[in-house]
């Protein structure tokens, strides 16, 4: 360990960080609250249930929150909301890492667990990610001339894999790919972060994407990132097979 | 759970800056890890498993309050003035010493920084860091590299 290593250890250990608060005890309490016979968890239930309903008539009363419930759209494992601004982002992302594990084609085939689209030309890079997506770059991962990503279905009880999140200065509109319902978004660059497991937005992820086409065919969802036009987009999508 | 509030308050308030997000954060993780038991993967760690629900956590709330200068540092230094004898970690760098060690590490950009807070602040294995932070392994040793480097420049060495 270095001598700067071993100030950092010893700046962490003199900084003055409250004593931690009994949160366990609180959310232990909490569970039990949710564990408690079934009379009183049916009553819970209905409880809960008037309450959400309630709720729910309450949002859908105000114009604002109406809108906001409604405008987002969602395509496979893929959520796109509408809002009106865009979360910061900290800097280009390293590519290379956000997407995973630099693998080959033949080995992406193999491990991806679903029979991979192909596109004409050979990607420059593929790279096998979290929750079995499968990203085909084109270009470089400073330069990407196409990112091309396929993600396995997501079960009803799953979280999206990835969100997008777009203000009213990126056009949102809808295509056709073999048929299958797609969104072509467009104009002011968007913000696309993936999810783990738990639904929960990977920080590292975070990042600005460009024109985007997203349709969602056998059960996967595709995704085309590039600087394209919908006519574009849709050429490079109905040529992949 | 008891075992792990400390560390989780820890991470939370050190990528927060403040005691109440990173309390919230810290029950709104635990609930959410109790919720997604069904899903941690067997065989898999817990603590980095819970502890990355609790930073996610964090920072959401970070980001929320667009607090993105924050990081740790804003805690202020144990006080080692009363002490009799003076601990080795305050023998080590003085008042003045850790400030400007401070001010460098804010001055990094917010991945270099977590990854030093999770590796030195929190002394978590890189094994454990790549689990919290959500990378792989291999980008923890190049990014805290990289992030020592720019730190040395920093700091003038």
């Amino acid at each position: 360990m270095t001598e700067l290593e071993q100030r950092l250890i010893s700046l962490g250990r003199a900084l003055d960080v409250p004593e931690a608060p009994d949160v366990a005890s609180r959310v232990l309490a909490e569970i039990g609250e949710a564990r408690t016979p079934l009379r009183r968890g049916r009553r819970l239930v209905l409880a809960l249930a008037a309450l959400a309903l309630a709720s729910l008539l309450a949002a859908l009363a105000i114009p604002d929150a109406r809108s906001a419930l409604l405008r987002f759209l969602q395509i496979g494992g893929a959520r796109i909301e509408l809002v009106d601004d865009l979360p910061e982002v900290a800097g280009p992302a390293e590519l290379e890492f956000v997407l995973g594990k630099r693998v080959s084609l033949v080995e992406a085939r193999d491990e991806a667990g679903f029979d991979l689209l192909s596109l004409d030309e050979d990607p420059d890079a593929v790279f096998l990610g979290d929750r079995g997506t499968v990203w085909f770059l084109y270009g470089t991962p400073e330069a990407v001339r196409l990112l091309v990503s396929q993600t396995p279905g997501v079960r009803i009880d799953e979280p999206f894999v990835l969100k997008k999140l777009a203000t009213s200065g990126t056009r949102v509109e809808g295509a056709s790919v073999r048929g299958s319902p797609a969104y072509f978004l467009s104009g002011e660059p968007h913000v696309v972060m993936l999810l783990d497991e738990l639904g929960q937005e990977i920080p590292e992820s975070l990042r600005l994407a460009r024109d985007v086409l997203v349709w969602e065919e056998r059960g996967r969802t595709v995704r085309l990132e590039g600087d394209l036009t919908l006519d574009e987009a849709l050429e490079v999508a109905d040529s992949m097979r | 759970m008891r075992a792990y509030q400390g560390i989780a308050f820890r991470a939370a308030y050190l990528l927060t800056g403040s005691a109440a997000d990173a309390e919230d954060a810290v029950q709104v993780g635990f609930v959410k890890a109790w919720g997604a038991l069904g899903r941690f993967r067997r065989g898999a760690e817990f603590r980095p498993w819970l502890l990355r629900i609790v930073v996610n956590e964090a920072h959401n709330r970070r980001r929320s309050a667009q607090r993105r200068e924050s990081l740790a540092m804003r805690a202020a230094f144990a006080d080692a003035s009363g002490d009799a004898v003076p601990s080795p970690e305050a023998a080590t760098l003085d008042r003045e010493g850790r400030q400007a060690l401070v001010d460098a590490v804010n001055r990094l950009d917010e991945r270099d920084r977590d990854v030093l807070a999770c590796r030195y602040f929190l002394e978590l294995s890189e094994r454990e860091t790549a689990a919290v932070l959500g990378v792989r392994h291999g980008t923890v040793k190049s990014r805290t590299a990289r992030a020592l480097e720019r730190l040395r420049t920093e700091v003038g060495e």
